[in-house]
């Protein structure tokens, strides 16, 4: 005992946690989010770095199979806990502690592997084995491991329409193509006319700040992107409503919602956007008060309470030089372009770059904050990312409009971009459109 | 002219090093703490550090499929090796392990085998987004070291000599950040860009899911993390022997001269990450070679012209 005793118990007490969010799930993502600020406990940015797996939403009856993956690819001691509900958060973040102290793991979001003929002891082996099989795998790795136990991931997005990479194709050019029974990355020319090799991988759906349920297939030379193809998102729960549109859908319902409510989930939405591109940035402190001040929002705090607070964030974001200098001139989809393709909402009024759909944004969490007193009920259904057509949400158009400015970009770039107009795939996959 | 240090002095050195790292990442976790209203105290901030330490050790190492693990493992190990080796020419007060005539090209070496480190490190794992975190670095590498060398040179053509006593010695009544300020600003931004962290941190950036850190856990996280910790410390520590005056102070002895200016350096890099998100290499780049190798060009003739007319 001693030592050895001590440490699982004091090392549980702040463990890294990896949050993986499903469709649909952005109440219970916030719920989480704000319970591990809390608590102080880190947020992980891989499943390596984690100790916890905390899944928010309701899994419906098909697991995904992507997650089983991102669970063996935590280093053990490990402990997994669903949160299925947002008013859970906090019981099971205590059971996650729990679990972590007395070295037990929880119910794996997958059953262990049964194929296994070596108990215990082989699965642990194969445990090892398939240790880095998380979404960051060696791209052309997906589907080329004939293991017996992985038979039913076929439907990874990772592991999709196999014959029709580029990638795969170019193997006759290499000797033997394959190295230790994984195909090596193919060829093809750059931007530069080298030709380079290619690698394609599957971006999300386990990925630090990042669209809960985008998967995006992209292929790469260097760390530029050549080409990017979206996946079908998995479908969210039946009947729920996505959260940030909330208000405006149930006033086109018939609800009585006043603007104030309105302005407040805009607000938050908003800041909750901020935050996610300031950590894209790689700018924690700011993207934490964002989001700090997002929770107290949400919460129901008042206004001039949080007044000074949230002018000093975006007065401070958006006078930082450095910030400017390092998001200008990226992704730039000027007004017209934006028109056309029938964007609205904020990145068709920044009429710009990176920075400049990040100010508009700051203009609105500040026009916002001033309209959340307001008790006139909600008239026109312009929600925070756009105007929300029934059959086409903002978010879909917003996904469209900048999937074609990612290919060419450097990875960080293209990150930024995507941050920047942060596309919610609630509307997508949401199907109850209250 | 320095004594020849003992030879428990080889032994002391990454004790003391890891113990003054320790030191800066509690100060780090502090300082972040306070973002977190409600949050854990003080000294539990403070022992995270510790506590992070302790639980990666007890942690399972993860490989991936088709790893070059022996690679990627030389690369983990280089990281806090190299810090090691450098600060082996920094003096402390009068002693330091080791004073070579080449002191500075030692240092600078050592540097360059950071790169090699974190380059093998992300490569290591055959996973693409800690490929990425690799390619940064060497990125990061070509924007930093040329201004960074030029700030190196500099201090030497000051002192007239590369070995580093020689250097502390020709400051002797007038340190060399007095009239070498723009070298010296050179070499604070290349504290962090050659440790990897803060406004440098790209190669392990949060956008690549830790980079290339990111398929490593247990002691392979621990050296890489604490490594990166180690490289600032002797980069900054560094800093102490070549422009602000090495030991020299009144009434304290040297080695504790050393120490406190040591710490404050670290403890301004350390506060002044908080004021800026990460540079991407391919801007600051541009600022590297457009700006800041003629300002140390020009900071380079200046010291030329004074050192010629000495």
């Amino acid at each position: 005992m001693g030592l050895i005793g001590v440490l699982p118990r004091m090392t549980a007490r702040r463990p890294p946690v990896l949050l993986v969010t499903l469709p649909g799930a952005t109440r219970e993502r916030l719920a989480v989010e704000a319970e591990l600020r809390h608590r102080g406990w880190p947020s992980a940015a891989g499943p390596a770095a984690a100790a916890g797996l905390v899944v928010a939403g309701e899994q419906g009856d098909v697991q995904p199979p992507w997650l089983a993956d991102v669970w063996k690819g935590v280093p053990r001691p490990k402990a997994y806990v669903s949160v299925r509900q947002a008013d859970d958060a906090p019981r099971a973040l205590d059971v996650l502690g729990r679990l972590l102290a007395t070295g037990r793991q929880g119910d794996a979001p997958w059953p262990p592997s049964t194929g296994s003929p070596g108990g215990t002891r082989g699965r642990e082996r194969q445990d090892r084995e398939d240790g880095g099989h998380g979404p960051y795998r060696h791209p052309e790795a997906g589907g080329h491991q004939a293991r017996h136990d992985q038979g039913d991931h076929m439907d990874h997005p990772g592991r999709q329409d196999h014959g029709e990479r580029p990638g795969r194709q170019d193997h006759g050019g290499h000797r033997g193509g394959v190295v230790a029974g994984l195909p090596m990355a193919g060829r093809a020319d750059d931007r530069d006319g080298l030709r380079l090799d290619r690698l394609h991988l599957p971006l999300g759906p386990v990925l630090p700040d990042w669209p809960a349920g985008l998967v995006l297939e992209v292929a790469l030379q260097g760390d530029v992107v050549q080409s990017v193809t979206e996946h079908p998102p998995a479908a969210g729960v039946p009947g729920r409503c996505p959260f940030w549109s909330e208000p405006w859908l149930r006033a086109a319902a018939g609800e009585a919602v006043t603007r104030g409510t309105a302005e407040r989930r805009r607000c938050a939405s908003h800041l909750d956007s901020v935050g996610r591109l300031l950590a894209v940035a790689g700018w924690p402190r700011p993207a934490a008060e964002a989001r700090r001040l997002r929770d107290r929002l949400l919460h129901g705090a008042a206004t001039d309470e949080l007044a000074p607070g949230v002018l000093r964030l975006t007065r401070r974001v958006a006078g930082s030089r450095t910030l400017r200098w390092l998001t200008v001139a990226l992704g730039e989809l000027p007004a017209g372009r934006a028109g056309e393709l029938g964007v609205t909402g904020p990145a068709l009024a920044a009429d710009g770059d990176v920075h400049a759909r990040l100010c508009v944004w700051l203009a609105e969490i500040e026009r916002s904050l001033h309209g959340m007193d307001d008790t006139r009920a909600v008239t026109g259904g312009d929600g925070p990312r756009g105007r929300l057509d029934p059959d086409r949400p903002p978010s879909r158009v917003l996904l469209d409009a900048l999937l074609p400015l990612l290919p060419g970009a450097e990875f960080a770039c293209a990150r930024l971009i995507l941050a920047s107009f942060d596309p919610d795939l609630d509307e997508l996959v949401g199907t109850g459109h209250a | 002219m320095p004594e020849a240090a003992p030879l428990w002095a080889a032994l002391v050195l990454p004790v003391a090093l890891c113990l003054a790292a320790v030191a800066a990442a509690a100060f780090d976790a502090v300082l972040g703490g306070d973002a977190r209203r409600g949050g854990p105290g003080v000294l539990a901030a403070a022992t995270a550090p510790v506590r992070e330490g302790l639980r990666l050790l007890a942690q399972q190492r993860r490989t991936t499929p088709s790893a070059d693990v022996a690679l990627g493992r030389i690369g983990l190990g280089l990281v806090p090796v190299a810090a090691v080796l450098a600060a082996a020419v920094v003096p402390w007060g009068g002693v330091s392990v080791a004073d070579p005539v080449v002191g500075i090209v030692w240092f600078n070496a050592m540097e360059v085998l950071a790169w090699a480190a974190v380059w093998l490190a992300g490569w290591g794992p055959n996973s693409a987004l800690s490929l990425i975190g690799g390619y940064r670095f060497l990125a990061q590498g070509l924007a930093y070291e040329l201004p960074h060398m030029l700030a190196l040179t500099i201090a030497g053509l000051g002192a007239e000599s590369l070995r580093v006593s020689e250097v502390v010695g020709a400051q002797q009544g007038l340190w060399f950040v007095v009239w070498m300020p723009a070298a010296f600003a050179v070499y604070l931004l290349s504290a962090p860009a050659m440790s990897f962290w803060g406004p440098f941190g790209h190669p392990l950036g949060r956008d690549v899911a830790g980079g290339a850190a990111a398929e490593y856990s247990g002691v392979d996280r621990l050296l890489l993390l604490g490594g990166r910790w180690l490289l600032l410390v002797a980069t900054a520590a560094f800093s102490v022997p070549l422009f602000l005056g090495g030991g020299q102070g009144p009434l304290l002895p040297g080695w504790a001269w050393t120490l406190l200016k040591t710490a404050a350096v670290l403890a301004a890099l350390i506060v002044v990450r908080r004021m800026l998100p990460v540079l991407r290499m391919e801007r600051y780049m541009e600022f590297a070679w457009m700006v800041l190798v003629p300002l140390a060009l020009l900071q380079a003739l200046f010291v030329a012209i004074v050192v010629l007319n000495r």
